[in-house]
């Protein structure tokens, strides 16, 4: 017998999982409008009158339904109240790629709206951020846009330090 | 409707740390369980149901509780529920577990939480855990997000890194007294947290929780057969959760409103006027250090934006007013799915004055907190009397 401490076995899985969901009438009409028009809408709640982003079928608050036609339009201009920058490798669910690093990530409370969206942002240096800066969602040109939030790749942040 | 008290009568855990390689799965689970079952002297045929859990995408096991709930859970022919609300995971088995008592369904209950998160990948699994049109594309699992609300906390505040660096080192420092805890460093200084890494600015490497494996139960019982079991108990004095909205930046995420609400209403239920005073200790789930400090006002133990003046001030240190985290914290042991459940059974642990090194002296009242999802909280305090 040896005394050689014997290596635990483990084994390899390597998947791919497909998966495609169902975006329902409301998130159908944003992304619809993002790719024909380059323009960004949110929601709004007939109840509480909180406009709300990423748009969405029930106002959690009221529990009361909204559809295509509480839709509002946004300038896509925003605030950053907060911001990153995301610096570790990282497997994109989306591609299977390790996503490119470092990159900007910010919370965005988009003008008109009541919530913030959490983005990408064209800055990596936290030197340059002011808190509450104005930013700007940049959108593909026409023809690259394929209805998806890849359409917006990120906000540029318009007046740095 | 609560038809009888309840009380913990016994914990278990693993020695938590980055790999298990040596046992699967089951085998890990078993140990918690069974140091749980030995400290209560319960055998499997004492237990009436079980409630377990875990993040199913993080080990890529959809259907754990077939194989993990039956063989060391030990569910074979009880009821088995899982369990699985991301980080909060553990304080919902937690209530869960609690619920099935205090319905009067069940008298004795074993509810368990682990994780393996490293025979899987957590950022891959937190991802899918969120909204794929809206959320995924631009998501890098928890910490992207955590460092968003450290920077709004900080710019509204004016909190500062080594303010957050203090939480590192005081909860790497209790972890050394906590033989479970994965990283102990009673060492660790704030120059050496301000001089790693920075991983999401401005959350730096030692800002943020390991990634851990292990495993924790703990016994529930009923007040009939409570005091059976054992002669000292921590009582379940409430439970209360607040889950808050559908996505990440719904609200004012570092101002953490699920907890404030949660906690307001179970203070206001147990009793408690003055948390900071009325409660002996805590233990928050803390996955970054500024969330610690976030969560400290949150938690009403004190006003928004002082959590760097009360730990500055030692309130929440070992031998403060309050000490948040005797046990080391998530910032020092993450198996994900029972890492809620480690803080109910640490605060149960406190109340029963089993601590050894890490005992806080004559503690009535314990709060044990988790954080997880959209910003949720899920919240029990604990008690030496029922």
């Amino acid at each position: 017998m040896s005394e050689k401490k014997e290596e635990p076995f483990t084994i390899n899985w390597l998947t791919d999982l497909p998966y495609r969901y169902a975006l329902g009438p409301v998130a159908s009409k944003f992304f619809r409008v993002l790719k024909e028009s380059g323009k960004l809408l949110a929601i709004k709640c007939r109840k509480c009158g909180k406009v709300l982003f990423p748009p969405r079928s029930v106002c959690a608050d009221c529990l009361v339904e909204m559809t295509v036609d509480d839709m509002v339009e946004l300038s896509g201009e925003g605030s950053l109240d907060g911001f990153t920058v995301v610096n570790y490798p990282f497997v994109d669910p989306n591609t299977g790629e390790t996503r490119p690093f470092p990159y900007g990530y910010g919370a965005i409370k988009l003008k008109g709206t009541d919530t913030w969206m959490l983005h990408f942002v064209d800055e990596t240096d936290p030197g340059k951020i002011k808190p509450g800066m104005l930013v700007k969602a940049v959108i593909k040109p026409k023809n690259e846009r394929k209805g998806t939030l890849e359409d917006i790749p990120y906000f540029r942040a318009v007046e740095k330090k | 409707m609560v038809k009888q008290k309840v009380a913990i009568v016994a914990t278990g855990q693993t020695k938590h740390r980055s790999r298990r390689r040596d046992v699967n799965i089951s085998e890990m689970i078993y140990e918690a369980v069974k140091m749980a079952l030995d400290e209560a002297q319960l055998t499997p045929k004492d237990i009436d149901a079980v409630v377990i859990g875990n993040m199913d995408h993080f080990e890529g096991i959809n259907f754990s509780e077939m194989w993990t709930g039956i063989e060391s859970a030990p569910g074979y022919l009880k009821p088995v529920v899982k369990v699985a609300t991301g980080g909060t995971t553990g304080t919902s088995l937690a209530a869960y577990g609690y619920y099935a008592v205090a319905s009067g369904m069940y008298d004795k209950v074993l509810v368990v939480g682990w994780e393996k998160i490293n025979e899987g990948g957590a950022t891959t699994g937190i991802v899918t855990a969120f909204d794929a049109r809206w959320e995924r594309p631009a998501l890098a699992g928890a910490l992207g997000p955590l460092a968003l609300m450290a920077s709004m906390y900080m710019w509204e505040f004016g909190v500062t890194p080594e303010q957050a660096a203090k939480v590192t080192v005081k909860n790497r420092r209790n972890a050394a007294n906590n033989p479970f805890a994965h990283l102990q460093q009673p060492n660790m200084t704030v120059e050496e947290v301000m001089n790693s890494p920075v991983i999401s600015w401005p959350l730096r490497l030692h800002d943020c929780c390991p990634q851990s494996e292990g495993a924790c139960a703990i016994v529930y019982a009923g007040e009939g057969v409570a005091r059976k079991i054992s002669d000292n108990l921590a009582w379940v004095k409430g439970v209360d959760t607040g889950h808050y909205y559908t996505y990440g930046g719904d609200d004012v995420m570092h101002k953490y409103p699920a907890a404030k609400i949660a906690s307001t209403r179970l203070y206001k239920k147990v009793g408690i006027r003055n948390p900071l005073k009325d409660l002996d200790v805590a233990e928050v789930y803390e996955p970054s250090s500024w969330a610690e400090l976030m969560w400290t006002e949150a938690l009403g133990f004190c006003e928004y934006g002082q959590g760097g003046k009360l730990l500055d001030e030692g309130v929440t240190e070992m031998g403060g007013e309050l000490p948040v985290n005797p046990s080391g914290g998530v910032i020092a042991t993450n198996p994900i799915g029972a890492t809620a459940l480690i803080r109910v059974a640490e605060a149960a642990i406190q109340v029963r004055g089993l601590g050894g090194k890490r005992q806080v002296p004559d503690v009535e009242l314990a709060l044990a907190h988790g954080f997880g999802g959209s910003v949720w909280a899920d919240l029990m305090i604990l008690g030496k009397e029922p």
